[in-house]
């Protein structure tokens, strides 16, 4: 029989891992195995074992690079740690974190006891939103004069000169939209962040995997925010009047989640 | 709204790519990281070096392999 490891999901407190019955609990990461709570005074950290080959880390790092195989397990990691997160307090683990011994997880819950019961403290009641904000250049672009105050006052200041100097600023202005638009796009990320953190515990700007253009437009930030529960309400009402506010210069909000919280 | 867009996790993974990819970068990037003896050093796998339209349709092959095998159990 093969060598076996153990993969572990994410670590809840056992009050909680004891309503969770490991046969009300969605599929392991690999066939012909069950997930299974290693508990360890107050904590309990949900693994499963895994065949200690398939995730030694130069075989692992082979694995990766096969998309399909990383999807399915990807996709099995995340189901796993919804569930609990739906039910209880979690911290999720990233995935592909491996013990050899249960002995080892053991150890870690005992070494960790009071730093993972403190995050569970700070995370209890909350759940992270993403928050992905889009740009479409052409609507920016076609409305950046009432977006940008400098381009603004020019337009106005053109619109009294005389014809000649009036036409030299006009293609002042035709040139100063381009830096305008991003500098408008910069500043309303900014008010976007700043008035979201206002309404959260936390928040995390993202980086961007990939520059993704979407029918939205071009993606220009990733936040993540830690939302309580109780105020997830504002949350979304402050987004939705931030969605409408800037709409006009072609900026769109895009709001993902509850996530199990895996930014803080 | 026809101006704010909610996309619930979970339950509407079918469909929708975009959720497919954020609930891939979540899993794949972040998360705590604790010493395992093997923490995935791949800690880095970045859905750009899998390729964004690789990962889409890996994801949807993933699916129907899973639902297939939850019919068929």
């Amino acid at each position: 029989m093969a060598e076996l490891a153990y993969y572990v999901y994410c670590i809840a407190e056992s009050a909680s891992a004891s309503q969770l019955p490991i046969a009300s609990l969605p599929a392991a990461i690999e066939d012909n195995s069950k997930l299974e709570w290693i508990s360890i005074n107050t904590l309990a950290a949900l693994v499963s074992q895994v065949p200690r080959a398939l995730y030694s880390e130069e075989n692992l790092a082979e694995h990766l690079t096969d998309a399909t195989w990383t999807a399915i397990r990807a996709m099995r990691h995340e189901t796993v740690v919804e569930f609990v997160a739906k039910r209880a307090t979690v911290i999720p683990l990233r995935f592909g974190t491996i013990y050899l011994e249960r002995a080892g997880v053991e150890q870690m819950l005992n070494e960790k006891t009071i730093e993972l019961a403190s995050m569970i403290e700070q995370l209890r009641g909350r759940e992270e939103w993403g928050v992905n904000v889009y740009s479409d250049r052409a609507v920016l672009l076609s409305s950046i004069t009432s977006v940008s105050p400098v381009l603004r006052d020019l337009v106005q200041r053109a619109e009294q000169a005389p014809p000649g100097q009036s036409y030299l600023m006009q293609k002042k202005i035709e040139t100063m939209k381009v830096d305008e638009a991003r500098a408008a796009v910069n500043r309303i990320v900014d008010q976007i962040e700043e008035s979201l953190k206002a309404q959260t515990d936390d928040a995390r700007r993202l980086r961007i995997l990939k520059v993704e253009t979407t029918e939205h437009g071009e993606l220009k930030a990733k936040f993540a925010f830690l939302v309580k529960r109780a105020n997830f309400e504002e949350f979304r009402d402050a987004a939705e009047r931030l969605a409408q506010e800037h709409q006009a210069a072609g900026v769109r909000l895009e709001l993902t989640g509850p996530w199990p919280v895996y930014n803080f | 709204m026809a101006d704010f867009d909610q996309i619930l996790v979970g339950e509407e993974w079918e469909g929708n790519e975009l959720s497919l990819l954020e609930t891939l970068d979540h899993v794949l990037n972040r998360g705590l990281v604790i010493a395992g003896e093997i923490t995935i050093a791949v800690a880095d796998i970045d859905l750009i070096f899998i390729g964004l339209n690789v990962m889409v349709s890996s994801v949807e092959t993933a699916q129907e392999v899973l639902s297939k095998r939850q019919l068929t159990e």
